[in-house]
């Protein structure tokens, strides 16, 4: 019986690869975009919690949180211009990145 | 000759129908975590899965291929027995997964599938037909070890994404963005699930093809009308089935966070589009299981909990003999009662899905029976409300203490 162990070698490569560029860059893009100050939603001092959706009232609260916190950034307008843009790079690395793997698995069948 | 092309389109019916059912089953895995974290709505959640189901369907038929062209020897079998004992295998297939489904059971579609063919082979025709070495290498080593992998891998994702977005001075981290991500990540979920399970049923309906002579076995590629004909039926199913989820919306998830949610999907993409490419034929229930489980042991101060991930791992052992068992029953009618079995077998499959979809219009949907076993997952391991402060932050408030002091 001939096993071809290097496959799952392959398959555990290509997906932790895939996977970490992924993750790393969609957390770094996010971590820049507060940076920037534009943080897409102020979560509360815990864990948000997954099932609760928030109501309007704390949308608009979390709302001026952001506001208030963005005033506060002692960044210069420059720095935060930068960190957005480096930000939405990191999202486009994360785009790239699967549409090049679905081109790959295209390509290869 | 008719006998031989009416059996073949009740094997294509009954396949496509288990392809339903695997689409009807499957949609939670990828959808549950963003209808419950509010990434999504439900709508246009179960849409997005139909539609990428539709389109993974298309990426790539290297599974199919095993199935059609490895799994089992069609130079061993006559044309005349080998359709009805595909024909029962199917019955085997449906009838666990339908039985599953209604007791909220963890199990998978896919090894369903397998262990009702290889059953009602065994049966049928005897081991010589089943390639061992394919069975081993491209069915059997990937269900253990692709659920492993794709925990590895969810992780440290997991940990790759809090440690990111960490903040130690208690300000906003943008981990709510990870919602937004989601919407990304499951629909590439339901893309890969597209790439998987829907090229099962090629692979068998290809296989039956092969088998009377109707393809040759020299091209077991599935023909572009077997691929049409599959991909809108998981399409379809993934749409009927997600309408069960919105009613238990809520319910089932427990304590899966957007960002950890993000990481265990994009494990659980990465895992199976990487295993499609290379022909590998899992089960995504057990890659997004696995997945769920590596993302929870990702988060500080998590533990297991080893009385679920054994129940979850019970089910997953027994999902193959038990297929495999009704389907060498469902062979064993064929090979004593002829053309006449097969008959017998059909009046049996739809007594048995008749009555198990009547049974389950009775019982109302509870997160029991209508969350994926995913869900389950997210259970399996606990994790602290408040967990432990990292090293840095205990140096912090060590520091701020002797401030105040």
């Amino acid at each position: 019986m001939l096993i071809n162990w290097e496959a799952f070698l392959h398959v555990f490569l290509a997906a932790i690869l895939g996977a970490s560029i992924v993750v790393t860059f969609y957390a770094l893009g996010l971590r820049l975009l507060v940076r920037g100050g534009r943080p897409p939603l102020v979560s509360p001092a815990e864990f948000t919690d997954a099932i609760t959706v928030l109501t309007d009232k704390q949308k608009r609260r979390a709302e001026k949180a952001v506001a208030k916190a963005a005033k506060k950034n002692p960044l210069s307008e420059g720095q935060k211009r930068l960190s957005l843009v480096a930000a939405f790079l990191c999202f486009a690395v994360c785009a790239a990145a699967v549409l090049g793997a679905l081109l790959l698995i295209l390509f290869n069948h | 000759m008719e006998s031989a092309a009416l059996i073949i389109v009740l094997v294509i019916a009954l396949a496509l129908f288990f392809d339903f059912t695997n689409g009807f089953h499957d949609t939670a895995n990828a959808m549950a975590t963003p209808i419950a974290t509010g990434a999504l709505k439900p709508k246009v959640a179960v849409l997005l899965a139909a539609s990428l189901n539709l389109v993974g369907a298309f990426l790539s038929t290297e599974v199919a291929k095993t199935i059609s062209g490895g799994m089992i020897r069609e130079d061993q079998l006559s044309p005349d027995i080998f359709p009805p004992i595909i024909f029962a295998g199917l019955i085997g297939a449906i009838t666990w997964n339908m039985l599953t489904w209604l007791l909220g059971l963890p199990s998978s579609s896919s090894h369903a599938l397998f262990g009702g063919l290889i059953g009602a082979t065994l049966v049928g025709v005897g081991a010589s037909a089943i390639d061992a070495g394919v069975v081993m290498s491209k069915v059997i080593l990937p269900a253990l070890i692709a659920p492993l992998t794709a925990g590895i891998i969810a992780f440290a994702v997991t940990k790759i994404a809090y440690g990111i977005t960490r903040r130690h001075d208690m300000k906003a981290d943008g981990r709510d963005g990870f919602r937004w991500g989601q919407i990304f990540t499951s629909s590439l979920v339901a893309l890969a699930h597209g790439t998987n399970d829907a090229q099962k049923t090629m692979g068998v309906i290809t296989l039956a093809l092969i088998a009377v002579g109707w393809q040759s076995t020299s091209n077991p590629d599935p023909q572009l009308w077997v691929v049409f004909a599959c991909a809108l039926t998981i399409a379809l199913g993934t749409y009927m089935g997600g309408w069960r989820i919105i009613r238990t919306l809520g319910k089932g998830l427990t304590d899966v966070k957007p960002a950890q949610g993000f990481s265990a999907e994009t494990s659980t993409a990465a895992t199976i589009l990487a295993s499609s490419a290379l022909g590998f034929a899992l089960s995504t229930t057990q890659v997004a299981s696995g997945s769920v489980i590596g993302s929870g042991l990702g988060r500080r101060g998590s533990t297991v909990r080893w009385n679920t991930v054994g129940r979850i791992m019970i089910g997953w052992v027994l999902t193959l003999p038990a297929a495999g068992a009704v389907g060498a029953a469902a062979a064993l009618i064929v090979v004593w009662l002829g053309g006449w079995g097969v008959a017998v077998d059909a009046v049996i499959a739809v007594a048995i899905i008749l009555g198990l979809f009547l049974r389950s219009r009775r019982d109302s949907v509870t997160s029991a029976n209508a969350m994926s076993e995913v869900a389950d997952s997210g259970a399996a391991v606990k994790v602290p409300r408040k967990p432990e402060p990292t090293r840095r932050q205990r140096r912090l408030e060590r520091e701020k203490a002797g401030k105040g002091a």
